[in-house]
């Protein structure tokens, strides 16, 4: 109880990390098809770069799911109802729905990145 | 719970705030020696009467001057209702219109204005009102809270409300209503005739500015006045619902708020945003609109499903399954929400590939959606459940709503949606969700909630007869028009031919329509009947296990007697002895020793007590203030320009009056005893202050409305060749970049003068205001400088309009920065405002760090940018 506890484990910020990742890399990826699509007309580079930053994203999202179930601690007591008044069913609460939420996310960024496989102009 | 400390060191679990002033002295959390020792009879009635006197409720004609939520929300709920009943009039009217071919019942003008308020009024004074309203009503009781922050607030948000909703929906009978659909696309809306589309953009933007207030207050009483224990892995759903769509309503609605600025400029002032011949692109407005438009309809679905995430357990006699789930979706689909919005925009000749971004993330968002039904279904199986009247209308919802679930899969997906975009499908979709997903829930939570709201029961008998005509009228309503649609029937036509066969389909809705207003008739009778002769009803009748059943019968304007302290997500479940413990004030603040009104405030996450800070009382400053502020967006309409610039400043005037003498007042003694051996600062400042979050939010909102107009710039580069037009006037860059310099200088004076205050310096902190108050304007003018020098003519393109706009924007910001100056001054001179009581000054230095980014983008967007394109 007295030992300083890391931030993230208090924090609601970590736990919408994952889709606040899914929330930019849908900007930019519209970003990029709008601007590439009104200026040059083919859509290859932002395909390309569609590619690069899904990537990127599902690595973070990754990244972020390892983190969380870390702080969720599934192994360690199998808690998945969280419903104590205490420091670590709070702790185990963030990360488990910060690991829930990562799932969502990669799906989301896969589901967002998929047309860029298929369609292959800007019309 | 054997987690007794003392709690400097609990404290320090806390959401971080720095430590400055007097932090909580005594125990915490409580022992159960301290929770069950005896109190003494007398105190105890001494400290009801203490309580009963601070809270008491005004009488007569005085008691339009309460703020108290339960007042405020149960006016808030009953005009939102009446609006519906009113949009409600108007569907009932266009269907006998659309029941038989070639009919004249109403004239295609008359047809025209009743589609678009029915649809405005439904979703800006039904929908999204009745969540805040309903919110406003109960949320304190789920968190042991007296009240909610800023009862004030409330007050004028539903002032406010009424006066707009009265204004927006009265137009009707003068036949000068908005009459180009709800959602007021350009051209056709900027080119109509008459007021119309004025009262539209003018009245809503003013409901719109209630409705983020109130989303501030939601989220900040979610997130500071939790009782102490209720960490937020024990918070209700309710309460976790609350808190994103609050968010959520804080990101769509300003996009909309800046899509009416530019709008009412063009009507007024002839500025071509949307006009194509003159570089303007009425896609601009589609897209603002649904970047509002759609996470607006999760906005008001997952409150009326958090009613059902209520419900459930209750019915089902035990916890929730899956609360992390539940919590995954509610963020979850706050989140995937504002990745829909060009779903409503597939045939306006979007890039293809841009299409399947949207069409998957509307695919996407089932899932989350999904996980929230499943959850409920689970908790219903593992559980008991006592089919009661609320559950009811609950099973109906979900049925409805999934069905409605189902052909949104479908219309996500675009060349479905091609085929059939405005015609009937879409009608029959949307009503689906939209009844499902909040009709449905809200009855039923009105059911649940009746006896807490009211102390008496509603009739079983006619719930019974209420939800069967509902529920076989909606379904006879708009099920054809499934196939009414995908026979090819568009939305918003006033009458057809008889060969196009679509009469006995629309014959059949019309009649459908007329038995669903029957049972909503039903209902609403049932909810208004006089039960004066009726009984009261038990306390807990539906046996449920949250706070807000430890409600008094008969009615006490307290709020709760004592502000408890929370162990469990059940507490009148899992916490024994809580009731006796809470009825004997054995709890915190069971008293009101000053007569004031108070409530617990803690921290974000763990809620540790911080302090016991006061609410505000009854006044009749709320009234004016919403009153002038109607004037300011009422009279526009009317061409009454510099009356409405008055009136406005009457409603500054009023709102710095009701700041001036109720908030953030020093205290005479810093510390009271808050009970169970706890002591708790009375005035705190900073982020432990909610007046701090207040402001934080309301910026975030302010932000987004700004980010719209940065959007609306990039948009026009995108979307036009033209941007800026060749050889065009470009705003001066030096006078821009002094403008930006200026803003820097201001913003660092503004935290100098915060920090010499802090550090006991008040002269130098008082002289670094009126620099800041200097430069301010020295950054106002360099603005308007760097684009009248070069002669833009906002009138001739797009471009200087757009420059002008985001200077407009920008400027009046300003003017509120300069107000804000000048009231921390003097604050400071007259002893409001000292060296350890700070929240005005710290809370507009928090106003200055978006004031000088917003400064510094618009000036690097005025001066810089157009060269750089």
């Amino acid at each position: 109880m007295t030992e300083e506890t890391p931030f993230r484990h208090e924090s609601i910020w970590h736990m919408i990390a994952a889709p606040t990742v899914w929330t930019l890399h849908f900007a930019i990826i519209y970003a990029i098809t709008a601007v590439e699509c009104s200026k040059i007309g083919t859509p290859d580079l932002a395909r390309l770069s569609i590619l690069g930053l899904t990537v990127l994203a599902l690595a973070l999202i990754c990244w972020i799911a390892w983190r969380a179930w870390v702080q969720w601690d599934y192994l360690d007591d199998q808690d998945y109802v969280h419903d104590k008044p205490t420091v670590e069913a709070r702790r185990e609460f963030l990360g488990h729905a910060g690991f829930l939420l990562s799932i969502a996310s990669a799906i989301g960024v896969i589901f967002v990145a998929m047309p860029a496989l298929f369609i292959e102009t800007c019309l | 719970m054997s987690e007794t400390n003392t709690l400097r060191d609990s404290a320090r679990h806390g959401d971080g705030g720095k430590v400055f002033d007097a932090g909580p002295e005594g125990t915490y959390p409580p022992t159960e020696e301290m929770l069950d020792a005896p109190v003494d009879p007398e105190v105890k009635a001494r400290r009801e009467a203490e309580l009963r006197k601070a809270w008491e409720t005004p009488k007569g004609w005085r008691y339009w001057s309460a703020v108290n939520n339960t007042e405020v929300g149960v006016w808030y709920s009953l005009t939102a209702f009446f609006f519906m009943l009113c949009a409600g009039v108007l569907a009932l009217l266009m269907r006998i219109q659309l029941a038989v071919p070639d009919n004249d019942f109403l004239s295609a003008d008359r047809f025209n204005q009743f589609f678009t308020m029915h649809g405005s009024a439904m979703m800006f004074l039904f929908a999204v009102p009745m969540f805040e309203a309903v919110s406003i009503l109960i949320l304190p009781a789920f968190l042991g809270a007296r009240d909610m922050p800023f009862p004030r607030l409330s007050a004028y948000g539903y002032w406010s409300f009424l006066i707009g909703g009265i204004f927006v929906l009265g137009s009707i009978l003068f036949n000068v209503a908005p009459s180009s659909g709800w959602f007021m696309y350009p051209p056709l809306a900027t080119e109509q005739e008459g007021i119309g589309p004025d009262i539209w953009l003018l009245g809503l933007s003013f409901i719109e500015v209630a409705s983020i207030a109130a989303a501030v207050e939601l989220i900040v009483g979610t997130i500071k006045c939790r009782p102490p224990g209720m960490r937020i892995n024990l918070m209700p759903l309710y309460a976790w619902y609350v808190l994103v769509v609050g968010v959520m309503i804080l990101f769509a609605f300003p996009p909309l708020i800046a899509g009416d600025f530019l709008f009412e400029l063009q009507r007024s002032m002839d500025w071509p945003f949307f006009d194509p011949d003159r570089g303007g692109d009425p896609l601009l407005w589609q897209h603002l609109f649904w970047i509002f438009g759609h996470p607006e309809v999760y906005i008001v679905f997952l409150p009326s499903i958090a009613i059902a995430a209520m419900i459930v357990p209750t019915a089902a006699q035990r916890p929730m399954v899956g609360y992390s789930w539940i919590v995954l979706s509610a963020v979850g689909v706050g989140f995937l929400s504002f990745g829909l919005w060009v779903h409503h925009m597939f045939t306006t000749g979007l890039p293809s590939l841009s299409l399947g971004f949207f069409s998957a993330a509307s695919e996407a968002v089932v899932i989350p959606t999904g996980v929230q039904i499943f959850a409920f279904v689970a908790t219903l199986m593992v559980g008991r459940v006592t089919m009661s009247q609320p559950m009811l209308w609950i099973a109906g919802a979900l049925a409805i709503f999934t069905a409605g679930g189902l052909t949104g899969v479908m219309v996500a997906i675009a060349p479905f949606d091609w085929q059939v975009h405005d015609t009937y499908f879409v009608v029959a979709h949307l009503h689906y969700t939209l009844f499902g997903g909040m009709v449905f829930p809200i009855i039923g939570g009105i059911y649940y909630f009746y006896p807490f709201i009211t102390k008496k029961k509603m009739s079983d008998r006619l719930s019974k007869w209420a939800f069967w005509l509902t529920f076989s009228g909606f379904n006879i309503c708009f099920l054809p028009m499934h196939l009414t649609g995908l026979q090819g029937m568009p939305r918003r036509v006033f009458t057809y031919p008889e060969s196009a066969g679509w009469d006995v389909l629309n014959m059949v809705s019309t009649l459908g329509s007329f038995i669903l207003a029957a049972g909503i008739l039903v209902f609403a009778w049932d909810l208004l009947r006089p039960k004066s002769k009726q009984p009261l009803t038990e306390r807990n009748p539906w046996n449920a296990g949250t706070l807000e059943w430890s409600h008094d019968v008969p009615e006490e304007a307290w709020g709760v007697r004592s502000v408890p302290y929370i162990a469990s997500r059940y507490p009148l479940w899992e916490q024994p002895k809580f009731l006796e413990r809470f009825d004997d004030g054995k709890f915190y603040i069971a008293d009101a020793p000053e007569g004031r009104r108070e409530t617990i405030v803690t921290s974000a996450v763990d809620a540790v007590p911080q302090a016991v800070v006061q609410v505000t009382g009854p006044a009749w400053v709320t009234l004016w203030a919403a009153a002038f502020t109607g004037g300011a967006f009422i009279l526009p309409v009317f061409k009454f320009y510099w009356l409405s610039a008055f009136s406005g400043a009457c409603a500054v005037a009023c709102v710095i009056y009701w700041l001036w003498t109720s908030t953030a007042q020093v205290p005479k003694d810093p510390m009271r005893d808050a009970g169970l051996g706890l002591r708790l600062p009375v005035y705190v400042t900073g982020p432990k202050a909610p007046g701090w979050w207040a402001v934080f939010i309301t910026m975030l909102g302010d932000a987004t409305a700004f980010a719209s107009l940065v959007f609306g710039v990039f948009f026009f580069w995108t979307a036009r060749p033209d941007f800026p037009p060749e050889g065009a006037a470009l705003p001066d860059m030096m006078w821009a970049l002094s403008a930006m310099l200026a803003y820097v200088v201001a913003w660092g004076a503004t935290v100098a003068a915060r920090e010499l205050n802090r550090g006991g310096r008040q002269g130098v902190a008082r002289w670094c205001i009126v620099g800041a108050v200097l430069a301010t304007c020295a950054a106002l003018g360099g603005m308007w400088l760097a684009i009248v020098m070069p002669g833009l003519q906002p009138e001739t393109h797009a471009f200087p309009a757009v420059m002008y706009a985001l200077t407009v924007w920008t400027s009046a910001h300003c003017v509120l920065a300069i107000v804000m100056l000048l009231y921390c001054l003097a604050g400071s001179v007259l002893g409001k405002l000292t060296q350890l009581y700070d929240a005005d000054l710290r809370n507009t230095t928090l106003f200055w760090h978006f004031m000088c980014l917003s400064g510094v983008i618009t000036t690097l967007l005025v001066g810089v940018a157009p060269r750089l394109m």
